[in-house]
């Protein structure tokens, strides 16, 4: 998501998040061996086609996520130096398709389904006595945050553009990888403010709260 | 920030008892951060329902700020709120405390209105479906419903700040913390939010660099270098802290502090 949930009703937004996240994971998983180039724009043209399907505003989330072209030219440059641009622009490809995909999952489901979407997945965690509720909570908080990643890339590298008059290069990775840990840190400072991942509801006015509770609930880290 | 690993000792719990009338106290505070001394040796006791805390940028407003619900411990001293030293209940401390962040981007974990509202409501123990529901009642009672499927990225200044307002409100602290709460609205907007905090039950701690919006207030804490420079009524202290920025601003000096 860059940022801009998609509200609405469409059918996209109608399916339930489970569906959602297993047609995402099955044809993330039928993708991840194809080489063939025009196999894979098929699948883009597919993609795309899903986006169209939900009008303008779908089209305009294409809009948000310029940023990624550059990212994925960075990647083909890489290939190209190598003198491997053809594997290059497979990956590329996949890659195109699969960000596309997933960001179309995420701008149409309400954070809080994606969570309990993913929970059962962790639900085996019980039998060791941990909660499903953490990691639930922070894949899906990697998914909400990551293209809000690639929108600071953008405005890094404009600021970048504005003060050298050059292209985006390599030397943003430094100060990109600092905003990361940055929002990292003011997410999980959100979240223990308002209670942490734990939730307030079992700790009434006068219970007892041993030191465990306090570090889990204190070290937050999304 | 492993502020809370320090091998730190958690005493038996004690209890809230949210019907003091000095409902914070503070003991010989002092917090380090990464080995830097951020607030040094402060006491205090708050029983009034407006207080604001004024002082140059890094003078430890924020620090200070945090300590009151529990999203910094104190490496010396003690604080205790409602009577509970925060060491032993700082889980439970965001039912009492809320507390809103000088920047929205910051406090907005979700992505639409409705969902930040509904997550408070999580918190303290609702349901889902339960919470989605309560939440877009809450906004109608706040004449803010027009909000509720919105994008908060999509929001303008003044709104995201109300939306983190009122996702701390659902959870009905008693107390409310609030970090620069305007510094990054326009002068209409930030009159808004003032007017809505005003209107507010809830006991204020408010930082701001505004001083017109404090001098209503009951009490003004004056912060520098990490200690209470001035402690008093907004006739007192506001006028004092004004004429230390005149000074310090006719000295020209662009090196050290003030920069
Ligand atoms: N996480 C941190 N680690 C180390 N030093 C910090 C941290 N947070 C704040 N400080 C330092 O503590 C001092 C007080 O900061 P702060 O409480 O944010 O002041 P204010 O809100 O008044 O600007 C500043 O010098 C700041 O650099
Ligand atoms: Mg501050």
């Amino acid at each position: 998501m860059i940022g801009r949930q998609m509200t609405g009703s469409s059918w996209l937004h109608r399916l339930p998040a489970p569906v959602k996240l297993l047609l995402l994971v099955a044809g993330g998983a039928m993708i991840f061996p194809v080489t063939d180039r025009s196999l894979l724009l098929v699948c883009l043209a597919a993609v795309l086609s899903l986006y169209a399907s939900l009008r303008v505003e779908g089209l305009r989330q294409l809009l948000y996520l310029r940023p990624l072209l550059w990212l994925l030219v960075f990647f083909l440059g890489l290939h190209g130096l190598a003198g491997t641009w053809e594997t290059g622009l497979s990956a590329v490809l996949r890659l195109l398709v699969m960000v596309l995909a997933a960001n179309l999952v995420s701008v149409t489901t309400r954070m809080d389904d994606m969570i309990n979407a993913i929970r059962p997945v962790f639900a085996p965690l019980r039998w060791i006595g941990l909660s499903p509720q953490k990691p639930a909570l922070a894949i899906s908080l990697v998914i909400r945050f990551a293209p809000v990643l690639l929108f600071v890339y953008g405005s890094l590298s404009d600021a970048y553009r504005a003060r050298t008059g050059r292209a985006t290069n390599w030397r943003l990775i430094a100060p990109l990888a600092l905003q990361a840990v940055r929002m990292s840190e003011n997410v999980a400072e959100a979240l223990s403010a308002r209670g942490g991942s734990r939730g307030l509801a079992r700790c009434g006015k006068d219970t007892p709260q041993t030191g465990r509770a306090l570090r889990l609930s204190t070290n937050e880290k999304g | 920030m492993a502020f809370w690993a320090k091998g730190r000792s958690v005493s038996a719990a004690a209890s809230f008892d949210l019907t003091v009338k000095t409902y914070a106290v503070f003991e010989a505070v002092s917090l380090a951060l990464d080995g830097k001394t951020v607030l040094d040796g402060i006491s205090l006791a708050l029983s009034e329902r407006r207080v604001g805390i004024v002082g140059l940028n890094g003078s430890g407003k924020s620090s200070l700020a945090r300590l009151l619900n529990g999203l910094r411990l104190p490496t010396n001293g003690k604080v205790r709120l409602f009577g509970a030293d925060t060491v032993s209940v700082a889980a439970q401390l965001p039912r009492h405390v809320g507390f809103v962040f000088q920047n929205p981007d910051h406090q907005a974990i979700f992505p639409t209105v409705e969902e930040e509202i509904a997550f408070g409501l999580t918190q303290i123990g609702h349901d889902r479906t339960s919470a989605r529901a309560e939440a877009v009642g809450f906004l109608r009672r706040h004449r803010c419903e027009f909000l509720a499927d919105k994008p908060i990225a999509t929001l303008s200044e003044g709104q995201k700040q109300l939306v983190c307002i009122l996702a701390v409100l659902v959870m009905q602290p008693c107390i409310l913390v609030l970090d620069e709460p305007m510094t990054s609205l326009d002068g209409l907007a930030a009159k808004r939010i003032l007017q809505k905090l005003q209107s507010l039950d809830q006991t204020l701690i408010m930082v701001s660099h505004d001083l017109s919006a404090l001098t209503g207030f009951d009490r003004i804490l004056w912060l520098e270098d990490g200690r209470i420079r001035m402690d008093g009524v907004p006739g007192d202290v506001l006028p004092a802290y004004a004429a230390d920025l005149d000074r310090r601003a006719a000295a020209e000096v662009w090196e050290g502090d003030g920069l």
